[in-house]
């Protein structure tokens, strides 16, 4: 999506987002390194129990059986043998369905350090390709929401008031806690509603068909996937790729508290400056 | 005029005497104004120096940016593109090239200015005594008894009739004028009935006595199964209007519990003290007004893992699973719960108004 | 008849003639033109105010021509895609407009908000001067008071402005002070159904800031600092103390040509400041907000800059409610209504304070270095301790998403804060003024250090002094006295070095020469060196 287009033009205060090129090279290397160690580990694992999944595979795709050769790996030990979950250490994943794992993997959010309300988004540690295999596994395994296939951002051409609703949705259901520029917000006791500026369209789909942590859950009766879609391209189309009428500088879209500082820091600042010019000694 | 004499030191000159150069006579005039001018001498080494020369030459350069960046903001106003489109385009740029190139403009002319003054004008030390002092006892007391004689002029002292009249006059007259700037401004917030500050649109008798259907923003009314398990939604009173800011107090959200969650919660409203909450929860569903009962903020940041409502703006919490009780920041009182049911065809309903006062706290609230 | 010539220089006598036979005017321009102006760069922070209130009378004008203050609803049907169709008020629909359908409109809305900042801005800075170098002392007292009001017309004149454009978030600011008004004890609910008119948020909220923001509080800001300027002008600046300088006198330069010049360039300083601001940094986007509706709200929603001081004290507030019988005294009160009125009540009454405490009066008009009464820097720097964590927590929401500290802790940190940081800084700053004023007697009494180390006889290293004035018999410095202004205390300051390079990017000093090789010594040279051992 657009998060990833090098030829992003504008200056972003307070930026986040690694270089494009540089993190899909490290994300290539990580893939390769896990694939080896995967393929070793299962290689073993298998060696010395053959019998052992046997039965479970026959009933799999081909996609899942490799999304479960992962998830035996790097899953199991909190979520459980087939996805029942562990007490105390984490939830089972029946019926969570596939669009959760395509969030919560793809966004690197799982594997998770520890158990706590806020999941911090960190590298992704499987590719897309693996990412899809292991939510296809726990599809198939518990069943539950799937992030429908074709477009997830309408095409304002054919459909520009599109647009306009979709605003309309946005600051009903998520301004609350993402803000109206998209930029975020804490919640309490240190959690917070991260910033959409570099989510892709499946991850807000997933999310919010999902209900991620402490996101509430959006359903397809309350949120139809059109009304999604339609929330989807007002964040992609306005507030990502269009968030600057009026100035290069947004100041990260955080409102006053950023505009105030800058009055301080640069209009301020510049005309302390001038006027110790003006009157210093020549 | 003999008058501008004052306060002069030094001796006069005759400003028509020919003799005089025209500093000569500024001089008198700094004088009769009680200026000294301790130095003035010019910044420079002799006339055209080659010094003065750079600094006219930087000064020319600066005064041409200046013109420059006005006629460029000139020519960009008129020529580029500025409706907007949405996506990036060309008319993005409008704005930063009007503030660029005009304050540019405005920025050269002003080191122009100040450079001139500060580099080109000759070097002055000027000393002018302030005459502060106050005026002299004797000036104090004429002023003073010409103010009073003014008083004894009116003889308002010696004619008490008169000063009862005024008192009479002049009073009625003061709220004559006052009554209608304030008193037009006066509304009796308690003067309806059923005052809208302790009722919403959920209020079932402005209702005709049917109970209120829950909407949402667009007026369709809400069956339970539109709402998943961990999700919530803002409703507004199925009334005509009722998602206006005319029922600015009426937004609420419901919010669909996870099943053991949803026991705490009705443990909680069943055991309330007073008995307001009691049976307010239609099975795994709850309902809280949306106004924070501190400032009115729209409280809607819920967090469904940790079952917490946070207002934005003061950052007040309340535990949902507890009556909404506040469990941290500057509100005092619990967000009001909606007491919920489904009617015959499946929708959900308000069974009566919030039982709690709605929106931020006042004094004479109940 | 014969067509007299037209004589340019006649006509300006004669014109010039002409105004002094009406007006009398020669000899009150002559000491205009002749006024002398201390100069001194503290001096000018006020200016950037003025500066900034002429961008904003100038650009607010052409926004009014503009903007249509109702509150009727409409559908949108601009040239912004992500609104259309959306139904909202007629002030949001124009304020729209004014963004997107006139050429320019957007860089004057910006241009006109950034200039409100900086005003806001200014003054703070500006009465941080007047406050700390005791210019408003006898016969200030009452040019304080009136900046002081200024201050907070400008408050109110930012926050109606602010709630104009009836957008998402100056809508949850309006709801915020409608809830301010309804805390209130007995007429709380009375005053707020007179101000919106009934019930919150009513129709007529708009249309009734609107005509406060442009004509009420403009107006009475415009004849405040008229006046403000004129007993600037009737008492003359206040100076710093220093060579020739008395309490009796100005010195300085003239007003024209020198002062005036300064001014007029440096308002366009000012003007360049904000319009380079207003084009490139992107303020309040009132589109992404969407028109104000009660049930919507934004995270990190905040008031403008000089606003958060009052909204951090509402969210640091503890919810600490006081019950009459049936009737009770909500937490918002405190900080919103007593917090506000102290604010601005206490500073109002500081000069009179102080003379009173220190017995003062006497008039003054030459200015105190800070270090000189160092209770007041300490009070000044308590108050305004107080006033920037307040404003900070203002923001704390913002700090704590973007830091990723938890909100709570901001919360407690900014409460604690608000208790023992102002006394902290009381204490600190008097300390160091004390500290600052020790050495500049030391340095009179015994002059400036020079860096040179000597042993004594008796094996003792003691550093020369450079004394700064006659020295007695024994060669020591004779104790100076105090002149209320920079004692030197460096050796190129006394002219014993190099002087200082001047400049931002500079070092200080001027770095050492480096020592060039010596040229080669020549065979008789050294002969003569070992003829002579």
């Amino acid at each position: 999506m657009t998060s990833d287009t090098p030829a992003r033009r504008r200056f972003r205060v307070f930026s986040r987002r690694p270089g494009a090129p540089s993190r899909a090279r490290r994300r290539v290397g990580a893939a390769v390194r896990m694939l080896a160690a995967l393929a070793l580990a299962g290689g073993v694992y298998t060696a010395f129990t053959p019998g052992a999944f046997a039965e479970d595979n026959t009933q799999l795709s081909t996609a899942a059986q490799q999304g479960k050769e992962l998830f035996d790996n790097s899953c199991i030990s909190c979520h459980g043998r087939d996805g029942q979950g562990v007490q105390d250490r984490g939830p089972s994943l029946i019926g969570v369905g596939s669009a959760s794992v395509e969030f919560q993997v793809g966004t690197g959010r799982m594997p998770m350090t520890r158990q706590e309300g806020q999941a911090e988004q960190k590298k992704p540690q499987f590719n897309t390709d693996e990412t899809k295999q292991i939510a296809q596994y726990v599809q198939e395994i518990g069943g539950g929401p799937q992030i429908p296939a074709g477009s997830l951002v309408d095409d304002l051409k054919e459909n520009p008031e599109s647009l306009a609703r979709g605003g309309e949705l946005f600051r009903v259901n998520c301004t609350s806690c993402h803000s109206f520029t998209g930029a975020g917000g804490a919640l309490s006791s240190g959690k917070f509603a991260p910033s959409l500026h570099d989510a892709t369209a499946e991850q807000i789909y997933a999310a919010m068909l999902t209900g991620p942590q402490n996101m509430p859950v959006f359903g397809d009766n309350q949120i139809t996937p059109d009304e999604k879609r339609e929330i989807i391209t007002y964040v992609t189309k306005q507030l990502q790729e269009n968030q600057d009428s009026g100035g290069i500088f947004n100041l990260g879209g955080y409102g006053p508290a950023t505009e105030g500082m800058a009055i301080f820091l640069i209009g301020i600042t510049i005309l302390v400056f001038t006027s110790l010019w003006i009157a210093g000694k020549s | 005029m003999s008058t501008a004499h004052h306060g002069g030191t030094g001796t006069p000159v005759d400003v028509n005497d020919p003799k005089l150069t025209r500093f000569d006579i500024v001089k008198e005039g700094l004088r009769r104004d009680d200026i000294e001018i301790v130095t003035y001498e010019s910044q420079f080494q002799g006339a055209n120096s080659k010094a003065e020369k750079r600094v006219v030459r930087n000064i020319s350069l600066l005064f041409i940016i200046s013109g420059l960046g006005a006629l460029a903001f000139v020519v960009f106003y008129i020529i580029w593109p500025w409706r907007y489109e949405l996506g990036n385009n060309r008319s993005d740029y409008f704005t930063p090239i009007l503030g660029g190139t005009l304050g540019v403009s405005l920025f050269a002319l002003g080191i122009g200015i100040l450079a001139w003054a500060k580099k080109l004008l000759p070097h002055e030390l000027s000393i002018q005594q302030r005459h502060g002092d106050p005026s002299s006892d004797e000036e104090r007391l004429i002023t003073g008894q010409t103010m009073m004689y003014v008083a004894d002029e009116l003889g308002v002292q010696r004619r008490p009739l008169l000063k009862g009249a005024i008192a009479i006059g002049v009073a009625p007259l003061g709220l004559a004028v006052g009554a209608p700037l304030v008193g037009g401004l006066i509304q009796n917030p308690h003067k309806d009935k059923r005052p809208i500050m302790y009722h919403t649109g959920f209020d079932k008798e402005a209702n005709g006595g049917k109970p209120v259907r829950l909407t949402r923003e667009d007026g369709s009314p809400i069956r339970p199964e539109d709402v998943s398990t961990g999700g919530q939604l803002t409703v507004y009173p199925g009334i005509p209007g009722g998602a206006t800011n005319k029922y600015a107090d009426s937004p609420t959200l419901l919010i669909h519990l996870r099943s053991d969650d949803a026991a705490t919660a009705r443990a909680a409203a069943d055991s309330d003290k007073n008995g307001r909450n009691k049976g307010s929860m239609w099975g795994n569903y709850v309902a809280y007004s949306k106004i924070c009962t501190h400032a009115g903020c729209p409280a809607s940041l819920y967090e469904q893992q940790t079952n917490r409502l946070l207002c934005p703006c003061h950052q007040s919490q309340f535990l949902i699973t507890d009556n909404a009780q506040p469990v941290f920041g500057p509100a005092t009182r619990r967000l009001p719960m909606l007491p919920l049911s489904v009617d015959d065809e499946g929708f959900f309903v308000a069974t009566s108004d919030f039982k709690d006062t709605v929106g931020p706290d006042f004094w004479e609230r109940p | 008849m014969k067509r007299r010539k037209l004589d340019p220089a006649a006509a300006t006598a004669n014109f010039a003639k002409g105004v002094d036979d009406r007006f009398q005017a020669a000899t009150p321009l002559r000491g205009l033109l002749n006024k002398v102006f201390p100069d001194h760069w503290s001096f000018l922070l006020g200016e950037i105010a003025l500066f900034s209130f002429i961008v904003l009378l100038l650009s607010g004008v052409f926004l009014t021509l503009f903007f249509d203050p109702t509150m009727k609803e409409v559908a949108y049907h601009g040239s912004y895609l992500g609104l259309r169709g959306t139904e909202m008020s007629g002030a949001y629909e124009s304020a729209l407009n004014l963004s997107f359908e006139v050429r320019g409109g957007l860089f004057m809305r910006q241009m006109h908000h950034w200039a409100a900042l900086l005003f806001m801005a200014s003054i703070v800075v500006h009465m941080a001067r007047v406050f700390f170098t005791g210019a408003f002392r006898k016969p200030r007292e009452v040019n304080w008071v009136i900046g002081v009001v200024l201050f907070l017309l400008g408050f109110f004149a930012g926050f109606t402005g602010y709630s104009l454009p009836d957008d998402g978030l100056s809508g949850t600011g309006l709801r915020i002070a409608s809830a301010i008004m309804l805390s209130l004890p007995v007429i709380g609910t009375w005053l707020s159904a007179a101000i919106f008119g009934g019930e919150y948020p009513g129709e007529l909220i708009i249309g009734r800031f609107y005509i406060a923001h442009v004509l009420l509080i403009p107006g009475i800001l415009l004849a405040l600092i008229s006046v403000h300027l004129g007993i600037v002008f009737k008492q003359k600046h206040t100076q710093w103390p220093g060579p020739l300088r008395t309490n009796e006198n100005v010195v300085g330069e003239r007003m024209f040509p020198r002062y005036a010049m300064k001014q007029g360039g440096f308002f366009m300083a000012v003007a360049g400041v904000i319009a380079l601001m207003a084009g490139l940094f992107q303020i309040n986007p009132i589109w992404l907000f969407g028109p104000y509706r009660a049930a919507e709200v934004s995270s990190a929603s905040q008031p403008d800059w000089y606003v958060m001081f009052m909204d951090g004290l509402v969210r640091l507030m503890p919810n600490w409610q006081i019950y009459f019988g049936d009737y009770s005294l909500p937490p918002l009160f405190w900080p919103a209504v007593v917090g506000l009125g102290a604010l601005f009540t206490l500073p109002m009454l500081y000069p009179w304070l102080e003379a009173r405490k220190l017995k003062d009066t006497r008039t003054h008009h030459l200015l105190q270095r800070p270090r000189d009464n160092p209770e007041r820097v300490g009070i000044g720097m308590m108050a305004l301790t107080f006033f920037i964590i307040a404003t900070i927590s203002g923001g704390n929401d913002v700090i704590a998403d973007k830091f990723h500290i938890s909100l709570n802790a901001m919360t407690w940190a900014g409460r604690i804060g608000l208790l023992i940081l102002p006394p902290i800084a009381y204490y600190m700053s008097v300390r160091i003024c004390l500290g600052l004023q020790q050495h500049d007697r030391e340095v009179l009494a015994h002059g400036v250090e020079t860096g040179i180390i000597k042993r004594l006889p008796n094996g003792q290293f003691v550093e020369v002094h450079q004394p700064l004035g006659p020295v007695d018999d024994h060669g020591h410095p004779i104790p100076l006295e105090y002149a209320g202004w920079v004692v030197p205390k460096k050796m190129n300051k006394l002219g014993a070095l190099a002087p200082a390079v001047k400049g931002f990017f500079y070092p200080v000093e001027k770095p050492a020469d480096i020592p060039v090789s010596p040229a080669p010594i020549s065979s008789g040279e050294r002969e003569e060196i070992s003829s002579k051992s």
